[in-house]
């Protein structure tokens, strides 16, 4: 037998470039213009609130992209990732503070922060595996956090830090339009550097240590390396998308990264569906809006004020409730339920795909 | 006590993950009172089908998708492990066979005891134990292993005994001696007994029916005695040639027969 | 004086605590990550009870007791039941979405507001003065001796109880266990009830104690590491690594900063995970199986 069709309408490849492609049919590249037309005209559009939104998706989208790699296709588990966001904040926090440093210097300076915590985050990995793993990133969350804490008080910034708009070239960067393309950007260029990632060398032999890790190292892998950078990677994009959000936001506080938001990225990829990029946005949308939908759909019962202040309660229950849902009943995702749509009408009439060898 | 077959398996096909058969259409007969053998080298199905009788974990990801079970007079096959255990057949495994943290007196403490012999009459069977009664059971040798698992199988009370693969890493005394405890079982506990080996040589000294079974098929059954004296049984199993040169195991006609029959 | 009284009520109120995460993770391997929430609930179903036995204290604890050893062994039933057999992380984030579950349900059900269950069952709790001049309250050496007789009691039933062995070899080997007739799943339940039921005992202590707040999740949370740094499948490391977090933890408030306080556990944890990562006590292969 040939191997696995890409496309049950029979689409074969016929060559080893096409498996590399990103796009492998003409409806794919039709629907993906579209799609890129769709969000640039969608600030001109939308109102404040929905484009705040909008950008809140793709900060989460950065976030759940960076944990994907690590979780989903590397197979490392993080439960410290708000640490990592923590980190980056903090770092663009203090430069900008203390040395008035610019935009151009403080992001990278935060995802190079991102990238040596990365190799910390990591060391764990060389010796531990699965659930201690997750103990000790999620150990390392709470040192990180501290640390926040503690510069914050020494340094009488009790409530947090704030920050000035950020300005490029004497032109400051104000506005939830600007923000909307510049977060956009940043959530493509994570996109597209997962993407490649993926696709070479580095992606075969993340799968690889994820699937095996004594076969990945006999087949000449060398696993503890793959693993750091795999961290440092997921790591620097985390502090990346962490400094921009302090930059977002105008203001850098330790409240906003309590493990809390640890669970909300890995409910992003849990929920999107582990082992696939798409999955990450779509998780990383889902957990974003649904806070917002609970309110929205709360406000519609009558009596809606008296909601108000329990409005964080029903927040966390619900939130459990659909990450269990989740796990329990669609361990795949929302991309799994996508697929099995897509699944459904290309076979329909029939109901299972043929098996690719008979019974006897 | 209606039918003379304690336990009939008929067309037995037992699918992994849902997508590889390891056993297809496999159908024996244990009378009561019987010690039965099953042969086959690896990948036979041998152990399988010990398993799909003693019944899977859902861990396992393994199910009994054709074919018919009956121990007793009941259906049994796709129940819960300890459901049949209490129905009345224990397994020995092939491997991690004892809890290796319990000493032995707790390793028999543990199964789930119903009309079981009680610790004297094991302890009588195999005197050794009782005096490792304290041991930790991961510090036993293999032989010792065995006789334990053995032990705390009988703990359960069971009809049918289960033995898979007894000789593995064992010492060739070793296995003899075990072999006729299990004999000695039989006739003083009436255990029926169904063992699985490799070693055909072992098994058939105790055995008195006996099936071989080659990619999860049985290719050839009948009385230890004539198994013994069977040509490709004694080249390939209990490795005696017939004649000088090494025949391929494509060659024997039991194997060719039984492809144009199922395949 | 006073510092060690102050580490021995730490200690003993972590090594309650974590006696729950031993039991459940030395039977099924999975890590329960809302033990400090369930420990949470056993707190407020007693002021629950308080409210509906007021004039009888005992029948008050008795019931909330009860309930919290049926809490725990529901939540198996209707939930973990369903992860047995599926990765082990999926079955630890599983406990984790329960927590949040569970923490958004106690403040819709009994609000976030500071509460003493203490005052409903008009219980007083003076201080006592030891002999040296420490001073410790009643509740505080209460709990010191609860957790004593919980750990004696553990170790009584795991050791000499059919139950209790059978429940420490379906924890080595699940599949031999369950050809052995045991019933796996009645073998978990029973140790999600244990469980739960233990750090009831813990959360309604220190409510008694000190009140009932959301603080105490934090506590539940910090108290994982001593079951980690002590080994996660041994009871008597689980003991020893709440001495030696509730010691380092005393110390660096009294000594360097009170600040530490929240993250000291996980400090001695990092070095444990970087020096003997499977405890003080725990069995090496441990680490290969997750």
């Amino acid at each position: 037998m040939s191997s696995r069709t890409p496309r049950a309408s029979g689409y074969f490849r016929t060559g080893y470039a096409q498996q590399f492609a990103l796009l492998q049919t003409r409806l794919e590249t039709r629907s993906l213009v579209l799609f890129v037309i769709a969000l640039f005209a969608f600030p001109f559009f939308a109102s404040a609130f929905y484009i705040d939104l909008a950008s809140q998706v793709f900060l989460a989208a950065i976030g759940a992209l960076a944990l994907m790699l690590l979780t989903g296709y590397a197979g490392q588990i993080s439960l410290g990732h708000a640490g990592l966001l923590c980190a980056g904040a903090f770092t663009t926090g203090i430069l900008a503070q203390e040395l008035h440093a610019p935009f151009w210097i403080t992001v990278p300076a935060a995802t190079l922060v991102g990238a040596l915590l990365g190799v910390v985050f990591g060391l764990p990995s060389l010796r531990l595996r699965g659930l201690y793993l997750a103990v000790s990133t999620l150990a390392l969350h709470f040192v990180v956090v501290y640390l926040g804490g503690e510069y914050e008080s020494k340094r009488g910034f009790s409530t947090g830090i704030t920050l000035d708009a950020p300005t490029i070239g004497g032109w400051t960067i104000y506005g939830g339009k600007v923000w909307y393309f510049i977060l956009l950007a940043g959530a493509a260029l994570t996109l597209w550097i997962c993407l490649n990632l993926l696709r070479g060398r580095t992606g075969r032999a993340w799968r690889a240590v994820h699937a095996h890790e004594t076969v990945a190292a006999a087949l000449g892998i060398n696993v503890a390396a793959q693993k750091l950078l795999a961290f440092v990677i997921s790591s620097a994009l985390t502090a990346m998308s962490g400094a921009l959000f302090a930059y977002y936001r105008g203001f850098v506080s330790v409240e906003a990264f309590s493990l809390f938001l640890s669970i909300q990225y890995v409910a992003m990829i849990i929920i999107g569906g582990m082992g696939s990029l798409l999955g990450a946005i779509l998780g990383a949308a889902f957990v974003t809006i649904f806070p917002y939908a609970i309110e929205a759909a709360l406000m519609r019962l009558p009596d809606a004020q008296s909601y108000a202040g329990v409005l964080f309660a029903v927040n966390y229950a619900a939130f459990g409730v659909v990450m269990i849902l989740f796990l329990l009943f669609e361990p795949l995702g929302l991309v799994g339920v996508w697929r099995r749509l897509q699944t459904y009408f290309l076979l329909w009439p029939f109901k299972h795909r043929p098996l690719e060898r008979g019974r006897k | 006590m209606s039918e003379a077959n304690l336990l009939t398996v008929d067309k037995l096909e037992v699918v992994y993950h849902r997508a590889v058969t390891a056993v297809q259409g496999i159908s024996l007969k244990v009378a009561r009172g019987q010690i039965v053998a099953v042969l086959g080298t690896n990948g036979a199905g041998k152990s399988t089908t010990l398993r799909a009788i003693s019944g899977f974990l859902g861990i396992d990801d393994a199910r009994v998708t054709d074919g018919t079970i009956v121990f007793d007079g009941r259906r049994i096959e796709n129940r819960s492990p300890n459901e049949i255990t209490r129905l009345g057949i224990a397994l020995v495994p092939e491997r991690d066979k004892v809890f290796p943290n319990l000493t032995v007196a707790e390793n028999l403490a543990a199964p789930f005891a119903r009309g079981g012999p009680g610790e004297d009459a094991i302890y009588g069977i195999f005197p050794r134990l009782a005096d490792l009664r304290g041991r930790t059971a991961g510090l036993l040798s293999g032989g010792e292993r065995q006789m334990l698992a053995i032990a705390s199988a009988l703990m359960c009370g069971p009809q049918l005994l289960l033995v898979d693969e007894l000789s593995l890493g064992l010492a060739p005394v070793a296995v003899e001696d075990l072999m006729q405890r299990l004999l000695q079982i039989r006739n003083d506990l009436g255990i029926t007994i169904l063992i699985v080996e490799q070693s055909a040589a072992a098994a058939l000294q105790i055995a008195e029916y006996g099936y071989v079974l080659e990619n999860g098929r049985v290719v050839l059954d009948g009385d230890a005695e004539r198994l013994r004296n069977h040509d490709d049984i004694r080249e390939f199993y209990l490795g005696q040639s017939v004649n000088r040169e090494r025949r391929s195991y494509r060659d024997v006609k039991q194997y060719r027969r039984s492809r144009r029959w199922y395949g | 004086m006073q510092l060690a009284v102050n580490i021995v009520v730490l200690s003993a109120i972590y090594a309650l605590i974590a006696c729950g995460y031993v039991l459940i993770y030395r039977v099924s391997r999975v890590l329960n990550l809302a033990h400090g929430e369930l420990m949470m609930l056993g707190a407020y179903l007693l002021l629950t009870t308080a409210s509906l036995f007021g004039g009888n204290p005992w029948m008050a604890i008795g019931a909330a007791l009860v309930l919290s050893l049926v809490v725990g062994v529901l939540v198996y039933v209707l939930l973990m039941r369903k992860m047995t057999g599926e990765m082990v992380l999926a079955a630890v984030l599983t406990t984790v979405a329960l927590g949040i579950l569970l923490r958004g349900v106690m403040v819709l059900i009994w609000s976030a507001q500071q509460q003493y269950p203490g005052q409903a069952l008009g219980f007083s709790n003076p201080a006592l003065v030891l002999p040296g001049g420490a001073r410790i309250s009643l509740m505080a050496a209460l709990l010191v001796g609860v957790t004593a007789a919980t750990y004696l009691g553990l170790f009584i039933f795991l050791r000499f109880g059919r139950w209790g062995v059978r429940m420490r070899a379906a924890g080595q080997n699940p599949l031999l266990a369950a050809q052995r007739g045991i019933n796996l799943h009645a073998i978990y339940a029973l140790a999600w009830g244990l469980s739960t039921f233990t750090g009831s005992i813990a959360g309604m202590l220190m409510a008694l104690d000190s009140g009932l707040t959301s603080s105490m999740m934090i506590i539940g949370l910090k108290a994982f590491p001593a079951a980690l740094v002590g080994g996660l499948d041994s009871l008597v490391g689980a003991l020893i690594g709440a001495a030696i977090i509730g010691a380092s933890e005393v110390l660096s408030i009294q000594y360097i900063d009170p600040l530490l306080s929240d993250v000291i556990p996980f400090l001695v944890l990092i070095v444990m995970l970087v020096l003997r990562p499977w405890g003080l006590f725990g069995t090496r292969e441990e680490l290969d199986r997750v």
